[in-house]
C-alpha cells in the first residue's frame, strides 16, 4: 500500500527578474511521479542541484507545488491550508543533515525533543518528560542528558537527538536529508544502524535523500536517480547497482570512489559539466553530458518506461550495461599484496 | 631513494579559552619526488593540522611545539616569514577543499593565476597570460582564452577547483598538498578533478600531499596512505597492501563501517563503538584504546611505537609487539 504518490509533481520558483525584468524559472522538481510504500525506505540520489532536497520539502509541503498533485495516505495534500495540514505534520517528520544548524542551541535536550509534542499538544506534561527520557534510551542516549545543550555533544549524540526529535510524534513517514553526511566515517555506520532498527521497530517509512552511492545501496529498498529536476530512473535498490539503464545512473555509479585499490581505474580526465537549471537542454536535459545522444534526444524528452521488474528509466536509448561500462556486480576479490 | 619531504616528531597545540588542545603529537612522515602519499583520518584526527603546519599557515591560536620539517635539505620551521612565502607556491603548491573561499571574488581568475606567476617567476604581464592560459589548458579549463577574464561566481565548484590546482601548478611545484581536495564536490566531479590530480602528477614528476577522510579517494589515488588518529599516526603502508591486509585495529574498524558500493545491501555495518578522543585531553596510552574492541591493560597506560609489519608497513599498536598474545586473524 502506497503512503505516498507523487503525481507529476513540480516545484517551480522564479529566480532573479525585476520592475522590467522577466524573473527566469527554475525548475527545481519537474514533472516527477512516483510511490513511497507503506515501510519501506525510498533513496533519492542525485548530485547538488538535482532537486532531490527540494522534492522532499515538496512532499511534506513545505511549499507549495506549482503543479501535480500529493496524496498522503489517500488523502490528496497538494493544496491543503496549513491548518488542514497539521493533524498530519506529526504523521510526516524529518531529519536534517547538520544538527547543529537545525538545533537550537539554546534549548535543553528535554524541550528540544519535547518541543514536537508540546506544538502538537500531545499528552500531559508529565508524559511528555517520561516520553523523552524514553526517546532518549531509544536512541542511545542517557535519560541524563535531558538537561544538557546540544554544543555538550558530538556530532554523532547530536544527530540522535534530531532524530529523538524526529520520531517523537510518532510519525509514518520520516524524511531523512543527508542525515549521515556531516558525520565522520566510524560514527556514520553508528546512526545508520540506529535509523534501520527504529525503523523495524517502529515500522517508519524512510525517504532518504543522499549524495553517498555507497551508503544509499545499504539502506534503502528503492532507489531513484534524480538529474536537473527529473527522476531518470527508479529501481530495486540491488536491481540499479547491477543493471543501471540510464547513462547518467552510469556514470553516476562509475564515479564512486571503490574503497579497493584494486579496483583502481585510470582513465583520462573528462570535463563534461552539469548545465545551468536556468538554461536547460531540449528533449532529453542529459543529452549534453550523455555518450549515447542522438538527434532524437535533443528533440523529445523521454518518459520514464518500465523495463520489467519495477525498473524504470527515461532514456530513448535505455539498455542494460555492456562490457567495459562500469561497477563490476560481482562481489570484490581480495588481492593479495604484492609485498605480502 | 632520495626524499623530498621529512617531517620529524612534528608536534602541534592549539591554545584556546578552554585549554591546550593538542592536534598532533610525534607525526613522522616522509614524501618521495613523484609519490602520492594520502593521508586519511577523521574529523579531529590531526591530518590537516599536519600539512597546514608543514605550510606554516596555522590559524592564530596554533603553535607548532617541537619537530623539524626538512623540505630539499632546509628546516621550514627555522625560515623567516618571508623565505616561507617565498616557497609556498612554487615548490610547494596547495589547494583546500573549498576553492569558492580560496579565491578572491573580486579579482578574475586569470589574474589570480597571474599574480602566483608574477610574485615567483617575475616576467612581464603578458608572458604571464600566455603562461595563464597554458596552464587553463592544462587543467581542461573549456575555452581557456577566454574564460580567463571570468570571476571566481561564473565558474561552476569543478571549474573552481580547476583554476585553484592551476594556481598551485604555475610555478612547477615539487610537491603539491592537497587538502580534502575533492569533498565540497559532486561525485562525478571529484572523479574528474581525482584523475586531473593523478594525471599532472605523473606528467609533470611532482609528488602530492593528499589528505582525505574517504578511504575511496585513497584507494583510487594514493601510492602510499597513512592512517591518522588523535594526532598520532596509526598505520602506514603502500596502499595496496593497506587495504588488503590491514594491521591496526582502528584502520580494520575503518574499512569495516563504510559499505563497499559493489556488494553493499545486506547485513548490517559494523560501526567503531564510542567517540574520538577529546584533544584537551587526549588518552594517556593508545589515543584508540578506549573504542578498541582488542584493548589490554598496557593500551591505556603508554602509546606503542610503530611496529614493523612487513615491507614498508607499520602499525603503532601492542599487538604487534613480540610480548603481545597472539592474536588470531588480525588481517
Amino acid at each position: 500500500m502506497s503512503l505516498v504518490t507523487l503525481d507529476n509533481l513540480s516545484q517551480h520558483f522564479p529566480v532573479g527578474g525585476g520592475l522590467f525584468a522577466k524573473p527566469a524559472i527554475l525548475r527545481a522538481v519537474d514533472g516527477v511521479s512516483l510511490t513511497i510504500e507503506e515501510g519501506e525506505t525510498l533513496g533519492i540520489v542525485g548530485e547538488s542541484g538535482c532537486g532531490k532536497s527540494t522534492l522532499a520539502r515538496t512532499l511534506i509541503r513545505l511549499n507549495r507545488p506549482t503543479g501535480g498533485r500529493i496524496t498522503f495516505d489517500g488523502q490528496d495534500i497538494t493544496t491543503a491550508p496549513e491548518a488542514g495540514l497539521r493533524p498530519l505534520r506529526r504523521r510526516m517528520q524529518m531529519i536534517f543533515q547538520d544538527p547543529l544548524a537545525s538545533l537550537d542551541g539554546r534549548m535543553s535536550v528535554r524541550d528540544l525533543v519535547a518541543e514536537p509534542l508540546d506544538l502538537l499538544r500531545i499528552g500531559t506534561p508529565k508524559e511528555r518528560t517520561q516520553r523523552v527520557h524514553e526517546l532518549l534510551r531509544k536512541v542511545g542516549l542517557s535519560p541524563d542528558h535531558a538537561g544538557r545543550y546540544p554544543h555538550e555533544f558530538s556530532g554523532g549524540q547530536r544527530q540522535r537527538i534530531g532524530i529523538a526529535r524526529a520520531i517523537a510524534p510518532g510519525p509514518d513517514l520520516v524524511i531523512c536529508d543527508e542525515p549521515i553526511s556531516a558525520l565522520d566515517v566510524s560514527i556514520q555506520a553508528q546512526v545508520v544502524n540506529m535509523l534501520q532498527d527504529l525503523q523495524d521497530e517502529l515500522g517508519l517509512t524512510c525517504l532518504f535523500i543522499t549524495h553517498d552511492l555507497s551508503m544509499v545501496r545499504h539502506i534503502a529498498d528503492r532507489i531513484g536517480v534524480m538529474y536537473l529536476g527529473k527522476l531518470v530512473e527508479l529501481a530495486p535498490a540491488a536491481d540499479l547497482y547491477a543493471r543501471p539503464l540510464h547513462p547518467y545512473t552510469r556514470k553516476l555509479l562509475s564515479a564512486i570512489p571503490v574503497p579497493d585499490p584494486a579496483a583502481r581505474r585510470d582513465e583520462a580526465p573528462a570535463t563534461d559539466e552539469i548545465p545551468s537549471p536556468l538554461d536547460l537542454p531540449s528533449g532529453c536535459r542529459f543529452r549534453s553530458r550523455c555518450p549515447l545522444a542522438t538527434e532524437l534526444c535533443a528533440r523529445i524528452e523521454p518518459e520514464m518506461a518500465d523495463h520489467g521488474g519495477g525498473h524504470l528509466a527515461a532514456c530513448h536509448h535505455a539498455r542494460p550495461p555492456e562490457d567495459g561500462d562500469p561497477i563490476p556486480s560481482n562481489p570484490r576479490t581480495k588481492q593479495e599484496s604484492e609485498d605480502a | 631513494m632520495s626524499v623530498l619531504l621529512e617531517v620529524r616528531g612534528l608536534r602541534t597545540a592549539f591554545h584556546t579559552s578552554r585549554g591546550k588542545a593538542q592536534a598532533v603529537r610525534g607525526v613522522d612522515l616522509t614524501v618521495k619526488p613523484g609519490e602520492i602519499l594520502g593521508i586519511v583520518g577523521e574529523s579531529g584526527s590531526g591530518k590537516s593540522v599536519t600539512c597546514m603546519s608543514v605550510l606554516r599557515l596555522l590559524k592564530r591560536a596554533g603553535r607548532i611545539e617541537g619537530g623539524e620539517v626538512l623540505f630539499g635539505g632546509r628546516d621550514l620551521l627555522t625560515l623567516s616569514e618571508g623565505q616561507m612565502s617565498d616557497i609556498r607556491g612554487s615548490d610547494i603548491g596547495v589547494i583546500f577543499q573549498d576553492p569558492m573561499s580560496s579565491l578572491n571574488p573580486t579579482l578574475t581568475v586569470g589574474e589570480q593565476v597571474m599574480e602566483v606567476i608574477l610574485r615567483h617567476r617575475g616576467g612581464g604581464k603578458a608572458a604571464a597570460r600566455a603562461r595563464t592560459i597554458e596552464l587553463f589548458e592544462m587543467v581542461r579549463i573549456p575555452s581557456a582564452a577566454t574564460r580567463i577574464d571570468a570571476y571566481p561566481h561564473e565558474f561552476s565548484g569543478g571549474m573552481r577547483q580547476r583554476a585553484m590546482i592551476a594556481i598551485a601548478l604555475a610555478c612547477e611545484p615539487k610537491l603539491l598538498i592537497a587538502d580534502e581536495p575533492t569533498t565540497a564536490l559532486d561525485v562525478t566531479i571529484q572523479k574528474q578533478i581525482l584523475s586531473l590530480i593523478k594525471e599532472l602528477q605523473g606528467r609533470l614528476g611532482m609528488a602530492v600531499l593528499l589528505i582525505t577522510h574517504d578511504l575511496g579517494v585513497i584507494a583510487e589515488a594514493a601510492d602510499r596512505v597513512m592512517v591518522m588518529y588523535g594526532g598520532m599516526v596509526m598505520e602506514e603502508g603502500p596502499v595496496a597492501r593497506i587495504f588488503a591486509a590491514p594491521r591496526h585495529p582502528y584502520t580494520q574498524g575503518l574499512m569495516a563501517s563504510v559499505p563497499d558500493p559493489r556488494t553493499a545491501g545486506e547485513g548490517r555495518l559494523a560501526p567503531i563503538p564510542g567517540s574520538p578522543p577529546d584533544m584537551m585531553q587526549p588518552p594517556a596510552g593508545c589515543p584508540f584504546a578506549p573504542r578498541c574492541p582488542a584493548a589490554m591493560n598496557v593500551c591505556d597506560a603508554e602509546a606503542p611505537q610503530l611496529y614493523a609489519a612487513g615491507a614498508a608497513h607499520r602499525s603503532r599498536c601492542w599487538l604487534m609487539d613480540p610480548d603481545a598474545p597472539q592474536q588470531g586473524g588480525a588481517a
